[in-house]
Parts: structure tokens; sequence; C-alpha cells
């Protein structure tokens, strides 16, 4: 995997927190720090990103003010999402309609 | 021609073309179609209503789950119980998406050649495919067999929140757009 340095200060009571934890798990620090942050930036993009696809749903906020804010490749994915999704739907009530019609 | 007797022959005539076109109808499902469908129990519905074609790699995919003995391996087991129900085909890439994995571009490639709509619940591959070939998520079923008459309000909405949960959707678009087309039954 591509990596890039990324240098952070952290409090001293922190660090020695991180030396106590390492010693118990017997795991890597840094190893450690790098899993945990991955697990909470995951979570913490997609909770992000759903709240801003709720307000896109919801017609809150359009695609080039996504754009702004998160950069083209998450606003033309989020776009693809909305047009297909409204497409299955109506393609669902569509076809829906004319199975009712087949069977009646 | 009496009044009955003419709009008879028209309802015939239209109910004929309705089945002729629903005769043709097939779809193309990927693993995560599979999946999702299985999950909220109706996979078996739309085998009743529609021919489903896959690849063979999709099958090995629900095979590798099926291994495991969480939910998904559950779902995956049910859902190669009903494997001699659906047409298995491998195709060759003759065009690929660069983005996407190639049994993806399999998949992409068996709805290009074989001019069907492929069902995913990929957004990565809806998103890559979506200007390509013609491309639905699985709620379409849910909309239809809503539509139908096969569930009530309620109950549509129920399978929505279940499928919510094993997809992980949370307040995504699908969720929502769906959620909202299902309140207006």
């Amino acid at each position: 995997m591509e990596t890039e340095q990324f240098n952070i200060r952290m409090p001293k009571d922190l660090v020695q927190d991180l030396d106590i934890i390492s010693k118990l798990l017997k795991v890597n620090k840094s190893e450690w720090v790098k899993t945990k942050l991955a697990e909470e930036v995951h979570e913490e993009k997609n909770k992000l990103l759903m709240e801003l696809s709720n307000l896109y749903a919801n017609g809150m906020i359009n695609k080039e003010k996504i754009e702004k804010l998160v950069g083209k490749e998450v606003a033309d994915e989020m776009e693809s999402i909305k047009v297909v999704a409204q497409k299955s739907v109506k393609h669902g009530l569509r076809y829906g309609k004319k199975l009712r019609k087949l069977h009646s | 021609m009496a009044k009955n007797s003419e709009s008879y022959i028209l309802d015939m005539s239209a109910n004929r073309k309705a089945i002729s076109e629903h005769a043709q109808k097939s779809w193309i499902f990927d693993t995560s179609a599979f999946i999702s469908l299985e999950s909220i129990n109706i996979l078996e519905q739309v085998l009743k209503l529609f021919s489903i074609t896959t690849t063979d790699s999709v099958i090995k995919e629900l095979g590798d789950f099926a291994k495991h003995d969480d939910k998904y391996g559950k779902i995956a087991k049910d859902v190669l119980k009903l494997k001699n129900r659906f047409t298995i085909e491998s195709c060759e890439i003759k065009e690929s998406i660069k983005y996407i994995e190639a049994t993806d571009n399999e998949l992409y490639n068996l709805a290009l050649k074989k001019r069907l709509a492929l069902i995913t619940d990929e957004t990565k591959l809806v998103h890559h495919a979506r200007n390509k070939i013609e491309v639905y998520f699985t709620a379409m079923f849910l909309v239809m067999l809503t539509e139908t008459g096969h569930f009530i309000k309620k109950e549509a909405l129920a399978k929505l929140e279940e499928l919510r949960d094993i997809r992980n959707w949370r307040n995504n678009l699908i969720y929502l757009i769906t959620k909202s087309e299902l309140e207006r039954f």
C-alpha cells in the first residue's frame, strides 16, 4: 500500500499511555495507532458522507456544493447513486404495474 | 363490432404484448444482488417471475462467503441452494472498466453481450458502469413486488429496514429514495 509521511505532536501523557497499551498487548505502538486511526477515520468519513447524502436526497444541497466540499470524485459518485436509485424505483413501479396488469 | 368485443380484443392484444415482453425478461445478478434479495427473503419470489443469469465467478464468490459461519455465510448458503434455477455463464472480457475488479468486468461484459440490465448494490460498480449498460439497485424489486401486491406498505418498509442493516446503508441515498417511494403506497 502506498504511504505518506504524516507527523503529529502528541501530549506526553498520551504517549505514555500508548506505551502501556503497546507493552500489555505486545503490539507495535505505531501499528496500533494506525489501526485505531483508520477505524475512526473510516467511521467518521462514512457518517459525514451519509449526512451529506441526506441533504442531497432532500434537495437541500446541490452537486456543485458537494464538489466544493469533498471533491469531484465523491460528488460524481453521489450523483450516480442518486440517479440510479431514482431510476430503480421508477422502473420497479413501472414493471410492477405491467405485472399486475398481466396477472389480472 | 360491438363495443364490448372491441375492448375485449384490445385488452387481449395488450395482454399478449405484455406477456411477450415479460417472457423475454431476464436480469444479470452480481454477488451483492443475490445477498441483498436473499437477506430479505425475496429471491425466490423474484426467481418465480424472472430468469436470472450470473457468472461462475459470482458463484465462486458466494461459495467463499458460504465458508463462514456469520450472517453473510448463512445467506450465501441459502442462495446457493437455489443455484440450479440460475443460468450460469462465463464471459470473455473484451472491454474493461479501469476502476472495477475482474469479477465485475466479467458481469459488465456479459451485460453488454446479452443486452441485459445488471442488478447490483455495489455503488462503485454502479457509478462506473451506469453510462455504459443498464443498471439497477435491488430496491427495484422491493418497489415492484409492493406494486404487484406481494407486500403491503408496512411489510415493504420493514424489508427495506432489514436490507439497510444488512448492507450497512444507514441513511444513504438508496435507502432514502426507496423509503420515500414506498411511503407513497
